[in-house]
């Protein structure tokens, strides 16, 4: 099996590094390579062995270092937006053409804090020691964008086999609003591996709207770990449209610190051939009054797996919690997989918490009444495939962003149904 | 060994200890021990080889840390694994030989070991620290072919049915303390259905650990032959002391073609004191096979005792449409912590389980489900529901739900459900306003909230369990 230790000279071929940070790399360098790459012993990677698909699918990782070259975009025509270009975790390029400039920071990301704790997920630990790139975005008080703003990701042909670490935070003031829409287009047809780490922190009452959309299946394998801090009655919905990858973890973790603070997550995604995909969620209420709704849904087709783990943990003293969980999946094939961990770790009494997960094939009975109006078993499966992921797109408010999102998820499920 | 007692305490009403002169292994845990116990128990060399064999196991294995209730080191060389009561040791022939002070103490706990009381109908096996006592309704029993009787006497008249089945479901190296049970286990109850048969009268054993300083390691065996039927009840109680006590049992069901068992439990294990001093550590292994086609197996638990409970009784659905069943009520109160749930392992197709656990968490207690369902890809058209909800009362104790749910195949269905709540407002002011005080509002309640898994337990014990859930939750209201 491959020996993925990396060594300690490797830091300093990424920069220069204050003394401090030098030390912080070189300490989570040295937990990562006391772990390596977590595997099913872990608990938090029990259904994602991530130490056996990365020996299996790569020969080596390398630290990709080269400078990103400018790329060609391919701009979303069908909505006026702002936006942000990252090529390979690197920020090339923003425009902020229907905004006011004073009251947006934008910069490439430098680390300034340096925990001390040993992170419990070896991933974090690499980020920590590796990462490069990344960018910073601060919305000021008291600021609500016009337009949309879309950050594409873009990942260049000439990734082969390579380690992208890379680190994004995103600070929103005071009563500001800010709607995003995370695109990623990937070019690459090679193995590589992207490891992110995004911290996102929502000051009193701020509103932040997040779409996550993959443009298409791609041969990156993607880890994503994600902080998330509410303050007081803010405000954060996030719409998670995966396309289906290798490997694609995303780690949600949310700190509802601040009361009234609410914060809602939806997924949809269809998976197939031997996509790997997992959801995990944590969601911490810390203060009273604090909501969270999170609704995940799944199609399995072909030697699929999908795994969803996610925990509400509710502290004595947030009282009036309202906390929702729900998964569902769909198998649409006998060797597809779904696994599914909803946690509950309550310790306050006045709280109204429950979650709910199922699994299983279509229902028969639709199936027969769709063909008894005369559409073919196909088309039958497919309308109800449809219909079961387009209701988390349809919570989507804005008619533009919407009918975008659709047209993008069916052209997915079109490609897909062709295939078979 | 006739340490203190704690004061007697009224909530606990089985907290009296029985001053018998008792027989007991050196203490610690060693060979000696041992070849003490299979010497004593005048065990034939296969059994010996077989607990040997557990304690090399035991050596290289390592105690589990992962689950939620954490607990002070046990000093396993500070036990005594082998406590008998002296009048004992040469077996009563009859029960008129058993001595009478034994008989007070079962009779204090409510157990109808006399033959006088027939009329219960239930046929008793009772252990009594780490030998059984007596078994009741044998010659009735026996004259259906059915084989109840202590396991050391099984070992002895029945080795090969003990030979064939013991292990065959926890393997001896399967966790530290099912191993450890494999090595010292001292008595317990063992039970053979024959085929076609449906067992007259409900069959009872009834647990109780006496002497201090002892852990209690008894191991259960069922087998339930082709067509055959039998519903086993499960009770235990232990003295009040102000030291923890280890209870490792390891039960093992097997049920065959067209067989059933029910398998009910109330167990009310001292608990230890308001501030969480002494109690029963109760770590128990509870598993059984649905081998045979079309067999169900069915646990029912009420957990109100312990100061710790860990067990996961499970279902291993072997045979094609085998139906496993778990029902549980787990009431947690003051400083106890409770980390119980099922697993439910499909293998054969159209095997069904459904799974019902009620938790309830008042005081400073912490109450866990943690369950497996686990279907895999040759369990074709398989089934599970699974509902958990939990009661909080006060804002200091906890409530948690940790569940592992695997599907491997497209024809199988999963459902889960869980929720966490306290009493209704509305519904204690009903109560209040028809007359009930608050602690009778929240006894109905609460029994409302259990009556699914309640309704589950043979009479006898229903009406006992529901009595115990208010019992539990005394004190903890208001």
């Amino acid at each position: 099996m491959l020996n993925f230790k990396i060594n300690s000279d490797k830091i300093d071929k990424i920069g220069n590094f204050t003394k401090e940070e030098k030390n912080f790399r070189l300490k989570n360098l040295d937990y990562f390579n006391d772990t390596g790459f977590p595997n099913k012993k872990s608990e938090d990677w029990k259904f994602s062995d991530l130490k056996a698909i990365v020996s299996k699918n790569f020969s080596k990782l390398d630290i990709q270092l080269s400078k990103s070259k400018k790329q060609k975009v391919d701009f979303i025509k069908d909505f006026e937006h702002n936006y942000i270009i990252v090529v390979n975790g690197e920020l090339t390029m923003s425009d902020f053409k229907y905004e006011e400039k004073s009251n947006i920071i934008l910069k490439s990301f430098t680390n300034d804090n340096y925990p001390n704790k040993k992170e419990k997920n070896p991933l974090i630990n690499l980020n920590h020691a590796l990462s490069d790139k990344g960018f910073f975005l601060e919305i000021k008080e008291n600021y609500k964008f016009k337009k949309i703003l879309v950050i594409y990701y873009l990942f260049t042909k000439d990734l082969d086999e390579n380690i992208l670490n890379s680190k994004n935070k995103i600070k929103i003031g005071k009563n500001s609003e800010l709607h995003l829409l995370d695109y990623f287009v990937n070019d690459s047809k090679k193995n590589f591996f992207n490891n992110v780490y995004e911290d996102i922190v929502l000051e009193n009452s701020a509103i932040l709207k997040n779409i996550y959309l993959q443009n298409s299946k791609s041969s990156g394998y993607f880890h994503k770990y994600s902080k998330n801090k509410l303050l007081s009655g803010s405000h954060y919905t996030s719409f998670i449209f995966p396309a289906g990858l290798k490997f694609n973890k995303l780690d949600l973790e949310f700190d509802l610190e601040g009361e009234k603070s609410e914060c809602n997550l939806q997924s949809a995604s269809f998976l197939d051939g031997k996509e790997h995909q997992e959801i995990k969620t944590r969601i911490n209420h810390l203060s009273p009054n604090c909501k969270s709704h999170q609704k995940v849904k799944n199609v399995l087709n072909a030697e699929s797996k999908g795994v969803f783990q996610g925990k509400i943990f509710v502290k004595d003293v947030a009282q009036k919690t309202d906390a929702y969980q729900l998964s569902k999946a769909i198998l649409l094939s006998e060797s597809s997989e779904f696994d599914s961990k909803p946690e509950l770790e309550i310790y306050a009494d006045d709280v109204k918490c429950s979650h709910g997960s199922t699994s299983g094939n279509l229902d028969k009975d639709s199936i027969y009444y769709l063909m008894t109006r005369g559409l073919t078993q196909l088309e039958s499966k497919q309308l109800l495939v449809n219909a079961f992921l387009n209701e988390i797109a349809d919570i989507i408010k804005s008619n533009s962003i919407r009918n975008f999102i659709k047209t993008k998820l069916e052209t997915q499920l079109l490609n897909e149904y062709k295939k078979h | 060994m006739k340490k203190q007692n704690v004061n007697y305490n009224q909530d606990y009403k089985y907290g009296f200890t029985t001053d018998i002169e008792n027989i007991k292994a050196p203490k610690g845990l060693s060979e000696k021990t041992i070849r003490f116990i299979s010497k004593i128990k005048k065990e034939p060399k296969w059994m010996l080889d077989w607990r040997l064999k557990a304690f090399n196991r035991l050596k290289v294995s390592k105690e589990p840390n992962w689950q939620k209730p954490k607990y002070p080191k046990i000093d396993y060389q500070d036990l005594y694994y082998y406590s008998a009561p002296k009048s004992m040791i040469d077996k009563p022939k009859s029960l008129d030989e058993v001595d009478p002070k034994l008989i007070e103490t079962y009779n204090k706990l409510g157990i109808p070991l006399n033959e006088q009381k027939k009329l219960s109908g239930v046929a008793v096996d009772a252990v009594f620290d780490s030998v059984s006592v007596a078994t009741t309704y044998k010659e009735e029993l026996t004259k259906k072919g059915i084989i109840f009787c202590p396991i050391s006497e099984a070992i002895q008249n029945h080795p090969d049915l003990v030979k064939k089945y013991l292990g065959s479901v926890i393997p001896i190296s399967d966790h530290y303390f099912a191993t450890l049970n494999s090595a010292v286990f001292t008595d317990g109850s063992f039970v053979y259905i024959p085929p076609n048969t449906r067992c007259p009268m409900e069959l009872s054993t009834y647990f109780r650990i006496n002497a201090s300083e002892t852990g209690q390691f008894e191991r259960t065996l069922i087998i339930a032959d082709k067509g055959s039927y039998v519903s086993y009840l499960e009770g235990c109680t232990a003295p009040m002391r102000d030291e923890n006590q280890l209870h490792a049992a390891n039960v093992e069901l097997i049920a065959l073609d067209d067989a059933e068992i029910k398998y009910s439990t109330v167990q009310n294990w001292y608990p230890g004191d308001e501030d969480g001093v002494g109690g029963i550590y109760n770590f128990v292994t509870k598993r059984g096979a649905c081998r045979g086609k079309n067999s169900k197996i069915s646990w029912t638990q009420v957990e109100t005792g312990s100061a710790i409970t860990w067990k996961y009784p499970s279902c291993i659905l072997q045979g094609d449409n085998s139906v496993g069943e778990f029902y549980s009520i787990a009431i947690t109160n003051n400083h106890q912590k409770a980390d119980t749930g099922t697993k439910m392992i499909h293998l054969g197709k159209n095997t069904k389980s459904k799974i019902i656990s009620k938790g309830i968490s008042a005081g400073k207690a912490d109450n866990t489900y943690r369950g497996l369902v686990d279907i895999g890809r040759k369990a074709l058209n398989s089934r599970n529901y699974t509902q958990c909800d939990s009661l909080l009362m006060g804002n200091k104790c906890g409530a948690h739900t940790v569940p592992y749910i695997k599907n491997k195949n497209s024809s199988s269905t999963i459902e889960h459900e869980a929720t966490t709540s306290k009493i209704n407002e509305e519904q204690l002011f009903y109560c209040n306003q028809r007359g009930l005080n608050q602690e009778e509002a929240v006894s109905l309640i609460v029994n409302g909230f259990c009556k699914e898994v309640l309704q589950q337990l043979p009479m006898e014990f229903a009406v006992e369990a529901q009595k115990l859930v208010g019992i539990s939750l005394e004190g903890s209201v208001g």
